[in-house]
């Protein structure tokens, strides 16, 4: 009874713990629905980015937090008379990497939350119009449009209520041949895990110690990653997109504070039934200790003989617990986020050592208690 | 002699019951917290996300009646006018937008702005590229500008110069017009703000900015399903530990219920008695969990958000406490009270 009791509150308390660590960086990944937070432009006004440049995005630090980067190259075409902003990205975009890889990305990657009426771009002279132009030249899926010159075949509408709605997307390469910019951005638009700003975060790294500007570069604030971008590509001026990086931050410590706050009082929960049920056991054993007692075992005795019981009890429920805890929070990450829950290797431990710890300080007060009172009475109470 | 039976097993087996309390009362507690939380986290959320600045954007092919700004804001939402034209600095064109920054305050509280909010603002770009800085005057034609703030944003408003909206409007030469009102409604009355605002001006393109909009749905989502599942876990281990205490509650009446049967009690009246012993505690500590789960959830609020959650001492959310106690303790009797079937009177009596 007392092991199922410390196994159901461990695994609970594994379980909550597990998801609760883990919960920030899935919102993360969320709030990437909110589009780039980063913004790359040339640093001189009117001067273009080599596109060859940009897979050296991949060897910064922080690599593994850009979930994707948008190279885009941004004309003004006549059509019908009127002048429309065309923009050639990239969509989803297979590239190769400094040392060598073979990675993806593109408007798909950076931009989640982007739904196109109609389809993709496939093919090359393709497009995807915005949902105002669409509306003001009566285009449709499957319509052709005229661009610099060449036809292209719309194949989508896009409605994103931000500026997409006022131009037509094509593929970057098109674009570049058409207006002959052959290799060249406007703009790099990334999406990066970030960690939300505090004092630390804003401080000038002109003015750190070398100490304190690695303890910066190695955290992923938004600002040490614009930082690092600046470096591999010196041209370059990498701006927070505060809209985006701003309402991030705000959302993900509000979350983490709520989800932690939770944890902390379902894991109360939980230690307060382990303690109660291991506190009930001990006391109805009230009888043996009596006579342990009356039979001569020293107090010493009998508090090692119960403490290493339920020292033992404790360890086996503990590791049940864990175990089952894992697979739940297991079970949590796949229907809530539909990925894993990635769970740090110290937790087991620690959630087996509490586990024994709480059943230790249940089973202490009644043991105390009962060692106090003189055998006879709790012999003579028992028959 | 049904109560009696009840109020004396409530007295005698004091301590027992009081364990059997505590954790129903802990169950009704969290319970209670979870669901203040559950109703208004959305709210919460959504209103973090403000910080985003405008969910709606209302733009036209000529130029947008300024008196949608009005109508907007009586549809609950915040809403400010801007006006781009382009203006000359030192005989090179530059974008310039007009704005009144004090009514569009509360979409602009994404700006990083070094000096002032109000006057004449330029966009970090356009002042490193003029040269520019707080306290200088930028060389405008045909107006005076007094840089007081330079701003940052990562977006367009990194190539602009800001300008009070009437400045800008008698340099344009338009009236009662602006290109672009941007408007901040509550996200969870979104679409009926979208819809009022598109029916009262046909001619207007109202636009939902569909980033914020979806994000702000996927993480309320997330987190009402994380919460249910959490109130789900927790209920289960409450119903276990309550199990437990309460069949420890049968084996020690074993006796009891022996003599009972015995005496020709049926099963169904004694297990009644226990039932009923179990509504009486779940409805009390109900009551007591329900007490703490508010100032539990107040707390939470306050600590978390800077703001209480709305203490709601609402009727649904105490019902559905009270059920939910009542459910883990019924299911809990259940289990355990399926051994009154199994005592043999005859081995009692005899005292096995």
């Amino acid at each position: 009874m007392t092991v199922l009791a410390i196994a159901m509150g461990t695994a609970i308390a594994t379980a909550m713990l597990g998801v609760m660590l883990d919960i920030g960086d899935k919102m993360n990944l969320e709030l990437r629905s909110l589009g780039a937070n980063i913004l790359v432009t040339p640093k001189t006004a009117g001067a273009l980015l080599p596109e060859a440049q940009i897979p050296k995005l991949k060897t910064i630090f922080w690599q593994l937090n850009l979930t994707g980067f948008m190279p885009s190259l941004t004309e003004i075409a006549q059509v019908g008379g009127s002048p429309v902003s065309v923009r050639g990205v990239w969509f989803d975009r297979q590239y190769r990497t400094p040392d060598g890889r073979v990675l993806r990305t593109g408007a798909l990657a950076v931009n989640p939350s982007w739904r196109v009426h109609g389809h993709w771009i496939k093919k090359p002279n393709e497009c995807l119009v915005g949902g105002s132009v669409a509306a003001r030249l009566n285009l449709k899926p499957g319509s052709t449009v005229t661009l610099f010159g060449e036809p292209f075949r719309v194949t989508g509408i896009l409605r994103t209520g931000a500026d997409e709605d006022d131009q037509i997307l094509t593929e970057l390469a098109d674009l570049q041949r058409l207006t002959g910019h052959p290799g060249d951005v406007d703009a790099l638009q990334v999406a990066a895990l970030t960690k939300p700003e505090d004092e630390f975060a804003r401080k000038d790294p002109a003015r750190m110690t070398s100490q304190e500007l690695e303890r910066w570069n190695c955290t992923n604030y938004v600002r040490s990653i614009t930082h690092q971008i600046e470096e591999v590509l010196p041209m370059s001026t990498a701006r927070p997109v505060w809209r985006v990086a701003d309402s991030e931050g705000r959302v993900l410590s509000k979350i983490s504070g709520l989800m932690l706050l939770i944890a902390l009082a379902a894991l109360a929960a939980a230690a307060l039934t382990v303690w109660s049920v291991v506190a009930t056991t001990m006391l109805e054993r009230r009888g043996e200790i009596a006579i342990m007692q009356a039979t001569g075992a020293t107090d010493r005795m009998i508090a090692s003989l119960f403490g290493a019981e339920i020292a033992v009890e404790g360890l086996v429920g503990g590791v049940i617990g864990v175990l089952a805890g894992l697979q739940m929070a297991h079970w949590v990450g796949n229907s809530v986020f539909r990925t894993g829950i990635e769970i740090p290797p110290v937790l087991a431990p620690l959630s087996i050592f509490l586990a024994m710890a709480v059943a230790l300080a249940g089973a202490y007060p009644p043991l105390r208690k009962s060692l106090l009172r003189a055998p006879a009475t709790a012999l003579r109470e028992r028959l | 002699m049904y109560w009696i039976f009840v109020r004396n097993a409530m007295k005698l087996r004091a301590r027992r019951l009081l364990l059997a309390f505590s954790a129903l009362a802990v169950a009704a507690a969290l319970a209670t917290a979870l669901f203040s939380i559950y109703s208004d986290v959305e709210r919460r959320v959504r209103s973090e996300f403000s910080s985003y600045g405008a969910n709606l954007l209302l733009t036209s092919a000529s130029m947008v009646p300024l008196s949608a700004v009005e109508f907007a804001r009586n549809a609950g939402a915040v809403a400010a006018p801007f006006l781009f034209s382009t203006g000359k600095l030192s005989g090179q064109p530059v974008s310039l937008a007009g704005v009144d920054l004090k009514a569009a305050q509360e979409l602009t509280q994404y700006w990083h702005v070094e000096g002032s909010r109000e006057g004449c603002l330029a966009g970090i770009n356009l002042a490193q590229r003029f040269k520019l800085h707080v306290g200088s005057e930028a060389p405008l034609e045909n107006a005076a500008c007094h840089i007081t703030g330079i701003v940052s944003t990562g977006a367009a408003e990194d190539n602009e110069l800001f300008l009070p909206f009437e400045t800008v409007a008698k340099l344009a030469g338009t009236a009662n017009a602006a290109s672009l009102i941007e408007v901040r409604a509550p996200g969870e009355r979104l679409e009926e703000v979208r819809a009022e605002l598109q029916s009262a001006y046909p001619g207007v393109n109202v636009r939902v900015v569909q980033a914020v909009a979806e994000t702000e749905t996927g993480v309320v989502r997330k987190i009402r399903v994380v919460l249910f599942l959490l109130l789900a876990l927790i209920l289960v281990i409450t119903t276990m530990s309550v199990t437990s205490n309460f069949s420890e509650l049968v084996m020690e009446r074993s006796r009891e219920i022996g003599i009972l049967k015995a005496i020709g009690a049926a099963e169904r009246k004694i297990a009644s008695l226990f039932v009923t012993e179990t509504v009486v505690l779940a409805l009390a500590s109900a009551l007591a969990g329900y007490a703490a789960g508010i100032v539990l959830a107040g707390w939470i609020g306050r600590s978390v958000f800077a703001a209480p959650f709305q203490v709601r001492l609402e009727l649904p959310v105490l019902l559905l406490a009270a059920a939910i106690t009542l459910a883990v303790a019924l299911v809990a009797t259940a289990l355990a009270g399926a051994s009154i079937w199994r005592i043999e009177p005859a081995r009692i009596l005899r005292g096995e």
